[in-house]
C-alpha cells in the first residue's frame, strides 16, 4: 500500500484533503516534523510543514498567531525581535512544529513556570474531516465565549482534527538568565530539595530539573541580573543544607548545559517513558526506578520536572526488558494515582497502542464519544490512541 | 411538574432537599442578572455525588431538563432555570474535603465559596489564585462553569489553570473523573473544555484545585491621571518594558465617584486611576516597582500613592472591587458589560464609548482590567423612565459590537449564558458553532443539561455513526440537524 503525501499550504488545503479522504473512506495520518510518536501506516499523509505563512505578532498585546507548520525555534526567532517569546521549550524545538507541539501538548523544563501549551493557547483554527474549517477562542487573553476547543486540541494527537493555526499568549524575554547546578549523592534527597526550592517564597525559578546520572538539580533563574544573582545565592544556601555542592552557569555554558540535559533523554536511542505522580511521591518513584532498572540490568537516564511530579526516563539496552519495567512503573504510579506513558520507543515494536498509554480512566467512553463526533468514520490517526 | 416525578425527587434527596412550593421557588428564578427570570418546576438540594447522580438519572429517564446552580452570582443568566425543568442547587455540597499543603492541592465540593479555600489554607502561607470580585459568595462550581477570572488573572491565569481535576456527573448519570491531582493524566483534555462550558456538559461534584504560595513581597500603587489615555499610555509602557504585573486595574471619573460614595477608599478626584500590583521575590519586586513608579510619573500621573502595608492595599482593592455595587450610589439602575478588546485597541474603543455616552444621553462608567483589555462598562439608567432600560440594553449591545470590531470577545469572564448567546454568531461562524456543538453532543446527546445557554440555535445531535433517522422535533421543523 502506498501512502499519498499531501502538503497543504493553509487550512483550506488541509480541509479539502481531509474532506476528500473522508468521502472516499481513506485513512489519514497527520504529521508535523515527525519529532514525536510514529503513527501507523495510512492511505494519506497530511504533512503540515508547508503551512508556514501568516505569523501575526502583536507585541503590545503580548500575543501571536502562528501557522501550524512553523518550527518553534523559527517562531521564537521572530518574536525575539520584540523581546518576547512563546515560553515553551519541548525537545527538538529547532524542528518541532507549532501544530505538533499543540497536538502533543508538549513542553520542557520551563513548564515549571510557564505551563504547557494548553496553558498558553488562547485561540485555534482547525480543519475537520468533513472538509470544514472551524475556529475557537480568539486573539485576546481573556475570553470565555463558547467552548474552548483550543484546550481540547492540546494533547489530542491529531485524532480529532488538523490544527492549522494557533494563537498564544507570550512572555517578555527576561533580561538575564543563569542556572544553579546542584550536585548531590542521594537522588531522593535532591527530589526533596527540588520541592523546597519550588516552595521558597524568595525564589521564582523558571525551571527545576532533576537529572541522573550523575545526580544533579538544574535550577534556572530568568529575571533581572541582580534578582537572578540574589535568588541563586539564596538557592545555593538551601542546597548546601541538603548536602549538595553548587556552581552557577550563564551565557553559552548555560545554553550548552540545558542542551545536554535535553540530549540525555531525547538525543539517544531507547525507550522514553514519562511517569507522573504527586510531587511528594517523586522520591519513592525514583527509588523504584533504580531498583527496577538495576535488577533488569537496564541502563537508565533520568530527568524531570521534579517539583511538578513529572519524571522522564530513557531506558537503553535490551528493549525486551523495557516492557516489564514499564508495566511495573505503571503499576507503582497507578497505585499513587499517577501514570506511566511511553513517549517514544524507536526501534521497539513491543509497545502497541494500548501499551503506550495504559488506562485513560473512567472517561474513556466519553473520549470515544468525542472522537466519534469529530471523526465518525475513524479516518484520522486511527489506531494511535486508546480513545480511537 | 408531575406529582409522581416530585415524589421520586423527594425520595432521592429527602423532603428537606426538595423545593416545589411556588413562593419558595421565586428565590431561584434568576441568577445575579436579575432581569432574566424563569421559575423552575422544582429545586433539589443534594448533599452528595450519589444524590446528584440519582437526580440526573431520573431526569434522563423522564426527559426532564436540569440546570446546575452554585450560589447564583453569575452575570449572564447561565443558571437561569428552564421552565418545566429542575434546578440542582449545589450549595449544600460545601465541604473542603482535603488539603494537601506539601503538594499544594485541595479537594473541594462545588458549593464551597471561592474565598473559603483561601481562608482555609492562609495559615499555611497559601491561597487560591482566581479572585472574581464576587469571591466572598461565589462558588467553585460556578467558577468552573464560567471559567472565572478576577483582577489577578493577567499574571496567574483563570479557573482553567487552577482546577487540576474534577469528578462530574454526565447527563446520562455516569460519573467520570477528568484530570486529577497528578498532572498529565493520559487521554483527551476533556477538563480543558468542561471548564467554561457554562454548566452545559455535566454537573461537577468535586474539584481538585491548585494552591499557590503567597509571594514574598507584594507592592501596590494607586496613580491618578488627568485622562484615560494617559493612564493607558502608562499601561502600554509597563508591558513594553517586559513587566507582567499581578494586576493592572483602571477606573474612570464616574466609577471613582461611585466607589468614593460607597466605601470611601480615598481615591484622587481625577479622570482616571490606575492600580498596579507587583508580586514575587523581594529581589525582583523592589527593582521592578521602581520602574513602574517611574513610568507612571513619565506618563503624567498627578498623584501616586504607594501602599505600605496590607491595610492600605486592602483599602485600595476595596475601592476597586466595590465599583459595580457602588454604581447604585450614582444611578438607580445600571447594566454591566464584559467585552474584551486587544489591549492595544483600548484607547480607540474607550473613545467610541465616550462618543456613545454623549450620543445616547446615558452615563457610562468604565472600570476594567487594563492589563488584559477586559472592559466592564456600567451603563446607568432609570427603569422608572419608560423605555430607558431597553435603551441601556441597546447601548450595551453597541459596545459589544465595538469589541468584536476591534478583534476582541463578547465576554471576558461573565460567560455567554442566555444574555449574550444572540451575539455568538457575530463572533463565530456557523461552522465554528457547529464544531463546538460536536462536544456538546458527545457529552449530552439528548440535550437535557442546561439547555438554551451559550448557543443561539439549538441543534439535534443525531446518531453517530449509523443510518440517518429523523428526530420527531426535526420532522416538525423545530430544529435542524448537523
Amino acid at each position: 500500500m502506498s501512502t499519498q503525501l499531501v502538503e497543504p499550504l493553509d487550512a483550506a488545503g488541509a480541509a479539502a484533503a481531509l474532506g476528500d479522504a473522508n468521502a472516499t473512506g481513506r485513512s489519514v495520518i497527520v504529521r508535523g516534523a515527525g519529532t514525536k510518536l510514529t503513527p501507523p501506516a495510512s492511505d494519506v499523509m497530511i504533512s503540515t510543514t508547508k503551512m508556514t505563512a501568516g505569523v501575526d505578532h502583536v507585541a503590545g498585546d503580548l500575543v501571536a498567531t502562528l501557522p501550524a507548520g512553523i518550527s518553534l525555534e523559527t517562531a521564537n526567532d521572530i518574536l525575539r525581535r520584540e523581546k518576547q517569546w512563546l515560553p515553551l521549550d519541548p525537545p527538538r524545538s529547532d524542528r518541532a512544529t507549532i501544530g505538533g507541539i499543540v497536538a502533543a501538548n508538549d513542553s520542557g523544563p520551563r513548564r515549571h513556570r510557564f505551563g504547557a501549551p494548553r496553558d498558553l493557547i488562547i485561540g485555534i483554527e482547525i480543519a475537520l474531516v468533513d472538509g470544514r474549517i472551524a475556529k475557537a477562542g480568539g486573539r485576546v487573553v481573556k475570553n470565555v465565549a463558547g467552548y474552548d476547543l483550543s484546550k481540547l486540541m492540546c494533547g489530542s494527537l491529531g485524532t480529532l482534527a488538523v490544527v492549522t493555526r494557533a494563537t498564544f499568549k507570550l512572555s517578555p524575554l527576561a533580561p538575564f538568565s543563569q542556572t544553579l547546578v546542584a550536585t548531590g549523592s542521594d537522588l531522593r534527597r535532591l527530589s526533596t530539595l527540588a520541592l523546597t526550592l519550588a516552595n521558597a517564597p524568595p525564589l521564582s525559578p523558571t525551571a527545576i530539573e532533576l537529572q541522573s546520572p550523575p545526580h544533579r538539580l538544574l535550577v534556572r533563574f530568568e529575571t533581572t541580573e541582580s534578582a537572578a544573582a540574589a535568588q541563586a545565592k539564596i538557592a545555593a544556601g538551601l542546597c548546601e543544607q541538603f548536602g549538595a555542592t553548587t556552581h552557577v552557569v550563564s551565557g553559552q555554558v548555560e545554553v550548552d548545559a540545558w542542551r545536554a540535559h535535553e540530549g540525555r533523554i531525547f538525543g539517544m536511542p531507547g525507550t522514553v517513558v514519562k511517569v507522573a505522580v504527586l510531587p511528594t511521591d517523586v522520591a519513592d518513584l525514583l527509588a523504584i526506578v533504580q531498583r527496577l532498572t538495576s535488577a533488569a540490568g537496564v541502563e537508565c537516564e533520568l530527568s524531570g520536572r521534579a517539583a511538578l511530579g513529572i519524571v522522564l526516563l530513557r531506558l537503553g539496552g535490551d528493549p525486551a526488558a523495557h516492557t516489564t519495567i514499564v508495566g511495573e512503573l505503571r503499576r507503582e504510579a497507578g497505585a499513587r494515582n499517577g501514570s506511566a506513558v511511553v513517549v517514544s520507543a524507536a526501534g521497539n515494536d513491543l509497545f502497541t497502542t494500548a501499551d503506550r498509554w495504559g488506562s485513560v480512566g473512567d472517561a474513556e467512553p466519553l473520549m470515544r464519544a468525542v472522537k466519534a463526533r469529530f471523526d465518525p468514520h475513524h479516518i484520522l490517526n486511527a489506531g494511535l490512541t486508546p480513545w480511537d | 411538574m408531575e406529582q409522581a416525578f416530585l415524589t421520586e425527587l423527594a425520595r432521592l434527596v429527602g423532603r428537606d432537599g426538595l423545593i416545589a412550593d411556588a413562593s419558595d421557588l421565586l428565590t431561584y428564578e434568576s441568577d445575579a442578572l436579575v432581569h432574566l427570570r424563569s421559575t423552575p418546576g422544582a429545586v433539589v438540594l443534594p448533599k452528595s455525588t450519589a444524590e446528584v447522580q440519582a437526580v440526573v438519572r431520573l431526569c434522563r429517564r423522564s426527559g426532564v431538563p436540569f440546570v446546575a446552580r452554585g450560589n447564583g452570582t453569575g452575570l449572564s443568566g447561565g443558571a437561569l432555570p428552564v421552565k418545566d425543568g429542575i434546578l440542582i442547587g449545589l450549595s449544600r455540597m460545601n465541604r473542603i474535603l482535603e488539603v494537601d499543603i506539601p503538594n499544594l492541592r485541595a479537594v473541594v465540593e462545588p458549593g464551597v465559596t471561592n474565598l473559603a479555600i483561601t481562608q482555609k489554607v492562609a495559615p499555611f502561607g497559601c491561597y487560591y489564585a482566581p479572585d472574581p470580585s464576587s469571591q466572598v459568595v461565589c462558588s467553585i462550581g460556578g467558577n468552573i462553569a464560567e471559567n472565572s477570572g478576577g483582577a489577578h488573572c493577567l499574571k496567574y491565569g483563570f479557573t482553567v489553570h487552577h482546577v487540576l481535576g474534577v469528578e462530574a456527573v454526565l447527563p446520562d448519570g455516569e460519573i467520570v473523573h477528568l484530570g486529577g491531582a497528578v498532572l498529565d493524566r493520559p487521554g483527551l483534555d476533556l477538563l480543558g473544555v468542561l471548564v467554561g462550558s457554562e454548566g452545559t456538559l455535566a454537573v461537577v461534584t468535586k474539584a481538585t484545585v491548585r494552591l499557590l504560595r503567597r509571594a514574598e513581597k507584594v507592592m501596590l500603587l494607586l496613580a491618578g491621571f488627568p485622562s484615560i489615555d494617559a493612564a493607558g499610555e502608562a499601561v502600554s509602557s509597563i508591558i513594553a518594558r517586559g513587566i507582567v504585573p499581578a494586576a493592572v486595574e483602571m477606573m474612570d471619573r464616574l466609577t471613582i465617584e461611585a466607589a468614593e460614595a460607597a466605601v470611601h477608599p480615598n481615591f484622587p478626584k481625577t479622570d482616571a486611576v490606575l492600580i498596579v500590583e507587583l508580586d514575587g521575590p523581594s529581589s525582583e519586586v523592589d527593582e521592578l516597582f521602581a520602574v513602574v513608579e517611574g513610568i507612571c510619573q513619565t506618563s503624567g500621573a498627578t498623584t501616586i500613592e504607594v501602599a505600605h502595608d496590607q491595610a492600605q492595599r486592602d483599602r485600595i482593592w476595596k475601592g476597586r472591587k466595590a465599583a459595580f455595587a457602588a454604581m447604585g450610589r450614582v444611578s438607580p439602575n445600571y447594566y454591566v458589560q464584559d467585552g474584551v478588546v486587544p489591549r492595544t485597541r483600548l484607547p480607540e474603543v474607550l473613545r467610541r464609548i465616550r462618543d456613545l455616552e454623549a450620543r445616547s444621553g446615558l452615563r457610562i462608567g468604565n472600570v476594567f482590567h487594563a492589563g488584559d483589555g477586559n472592559l466592564h462598562p456600567l451603563i446607568c439608567y432609570d427603569e422608572a423612565i419608560p423605555g430607558q432600560a431597553e435603551h441601556a440594553e441597546k447601548v450595551a449591545a453597541e459596545i459589544l459590537m465595538y469589541c468584536i470590531e476591534a478583534g476582541g470577545a463578547i465576554t471576558g469572564e461573565h460567560g455567554v449564558g442566555v444574555d449574550k448567546k444572540g451575539y455568538m454568531p457575530k463572533m463565530f461562524g456557523a461552522d465554528d458553532l457547529d464544531t463546538m456543538q460536536l462536544v456538546r453532543c458527545a457529552f449530552d446527546p439528548t440535550g437535557i443539561c442546561n439547555p438554551g445557554k451559550v448557543f443561539p440555535t439549538p441543534r439535534l445531535c443525531g446518531e453517530v455513526p449509523g443510518p440517518y433517522r429523523a428526530h420527531p422535533v426535526e420532522r416538525a421543523g423545530l430544529a435542524e440537524r448537523f
